[in-house]
């Protein structure tokens, strides 16, 4: 574990030393908060209505703290990197360390995560309280728990991004695939929540990663209680055993098909 | 002059005609990226579903008008980036010092640029956008005015992604803010221009160029206004008579990389 830490703490720094580099993407995020606040206030007709059993205000700060996790994240070492990295053959490099790679990537990348997604979040609380005010009956000691959730959800979201990336041993380019799967994250989880499909669809969204990735983390932000965050966390302690197997097997047949010119 | 202009069209459909063959050497990836770029984008209808679910219409627009929305952003966003990809990464190319390859050459330097490079997946755009508006049935009439507001629409969010990454010669770090700015109009687009009022919608229409290129011309469509017509054809062509202006006078400033490299 200590070479993982090690890990983490040199990406950390590394990251910490341009993190005024982060700030240049918040106009991206600025612009879809700004298009969601102008929706949501059009979709919402009367002061104090209910959509799928949200107001005005829980809607727009459930959307603010999904755009956040997608923008904070930023997955490029999980996606694209990885795939570069075995379509051009630099884990030859990479696999002879004395560490397992997957965990090698997901420490990186939560290195990267933990300087990007705090600014994120701070920039999110300063929009949410002056365009939408705060979010009424927020329970400040709640808070360790939602941060284990959101921590939980970032990383499971890592593991099915490298599980995709990981098919690089077998296709030359897995991009199409990523785009799709952030597409359906996107449009059935950051966008609205859960209770918002018909009532059949949702048992079977439950199932699917958007449950633990991203409507989690943002409902008990939004709408905290005990027995949702402890349904949450068992289903994301689920969803990362099956798909921390399901990258190891994948790792496993993969890197027994690498074949590498030399150069 | 007109066999100047022929020439310089014939140079830019071969380097188009290059970029798309040198893609398509792999087919299967060349055609996962585009059927996957389609199907991606089919994905936001969901959207649109739940929310008419909720309300009869967004912004004074129902189904058929968030189609043509759409078709008209994915089809403009799609051809600008078949023909015209590499403006998208002018400030890369200018920070860099990369343009020195093309001050060489014995044609329009920035025609030269902007046909260098294609992006195969906007192919899928442009097929799934036209797709949509042909399932809208706009009518002959209304299809041809969507194949022109394709056209105005590519050269409008191009002299943008120009006028946006010229700013380079005279700024640094402008490459993410022109990348920010330009998805910014994508993300703006696609909704509908009924949900902004007041300076956001002054700013959407004259500044930040959405209006122009997508709300005006869906508009057009579904009710013809010739007034409208025009000040789309006439911002086209302004806009992309500034961004060449500011193009040229940007690259007086130009400093070479130093960069070793060669066009083939």
């Amino acid at each position: 574990m200590r070479k993982y830490a090690v890990i983490y703490s040199s990406v950390l720094m590394e990251n910490l030393q341009y993190a005024a580099n982060v700030a240049l993407g918040f106009f991206g995020y600025f612009v879809f908060i700004f298009i969601f606040i102008k929706l949501w206030g059009y979709m919402y007709r009367t002061p104090g209505e209910l959509i799928a059993g949200y107001t005005k205000e829980q809607m727009i700060w459930y959307v603010m703290m999904t755009e956040m996790l997608f923008f904070g994240s930023g997955a490029a070492s999980v996606a694209g990197e990885v795939a570069g990295d075995i379509r051009g053959g630099n884990i030859v490099y990479l696999l002879n360390k004395p560490y397992h790679y997957t965990l090698y990537v997901l420490t990186k990348y939560t290195g990267e995560w933990s300087v990007r997604l705090p600014m994120y979040a701070a920039l999110a609380v300063v929009i949410g309280v002056v365009m939408v005010g705060p979010l009424p009956r927020f329970p400040l000691a709640a808070v360790p728990a939602m941060a284990l959730c959101v921590v939980l959800g970032l990383t499971i979201n890592a593991v099915f991004k490298l599980c995709i990336s990981l098919f690089s041993f077998w296709i030359e380019d897995t991009t199409p695939f990523q785009w799709l799967y952030n597409k359906l994250i996107v449009v059935l989880g950051i966008l609205f929540p859960v209770e918002i499909f018909p009532q059949k669809l949702q048992p079977l969204l439950k199932m699917t990663p958007i449950y633990t990735v991203c409507y989690g983390p943002a409902k008990l932000i939004v709408d905290f209680s005990p027995e949702k965050c402890v349904e949450i966390l068992a289903a994301q302690g689920v969803y990362l055993a099956v798909g921390c197997g399901l990258m190891f097997l994948i790792y496993g047949k993969g890197v027994k098909k690498l074949y590498v010119n030399g150069g | 002059m007109l066999t100047a202009v022929k020439n310089q069209i014939r140079v830019c459909s071969l380097s188009v005609k290059y970029n798309i063959m040198r893609e398509m050497v792999n087919k299967v990836t060349f055609l996962t990226n585009v059927g996957f770029m389609a199907l991606n984008n089919a994905t936001f209808l969901v959207q649109w579903m739940i929310l008419l679910r909720l309300r009869g219409d967004v912004g004074g627009y129902a189904m058929r008008e968030i189609m043509l929305l759409w078709g008209l952003m994915a089809a403009s966003y799609g051809l600008s980036h078949i023909l015209f990809a590499r403006a998208f990464s002018l400030s890369e190319l200018i920070i860099k010092g990369k343009l020195d390859a093309y001050l060489v050459q014995p044609k329009n330097v920035l025609v030269s640029v902007l046909t260098s490079s294609t992006d195969v997946s906007a192919i899928g755009d442009f097929l799934y956008g036209t797709v949509l508006v042909c399932a809208c049935k706009p009518g002959m009439g209304g299809f041809f005015l969507f194949l022109l507001f394709v056209v105005t629409g590519a050269v409008i969010f191009t002299a943008f992604a120009v006028l946006m990454g010229s700013l380079s010669f005279w700024f640094v770090r402008m490459d993410m803010l022109q990348n920010q700015i330009v998805m910014g109009i994508v993300s703006f687009g696609t909704y509908p221009d009924g949900i902004f009022k007041g300076v956001s919608r002054f700013l959407l229409y004259f500044i930040i160029p959405v209006g122009m290129a997508v709300w005006h011309p869906v508009h057009v469509i579904v009710g013809f206004d010739a007034g409208m017509l025009l000040t789309v054809l006439g911002y086209a062509a302004l806009l992309a008579g500034i961004s060449v202006t500011v193009f040229y006078r940007g690259l007086r400033r130009y400093a070479s990389g130093n960069l070793m490299g060669a066009r083939v």
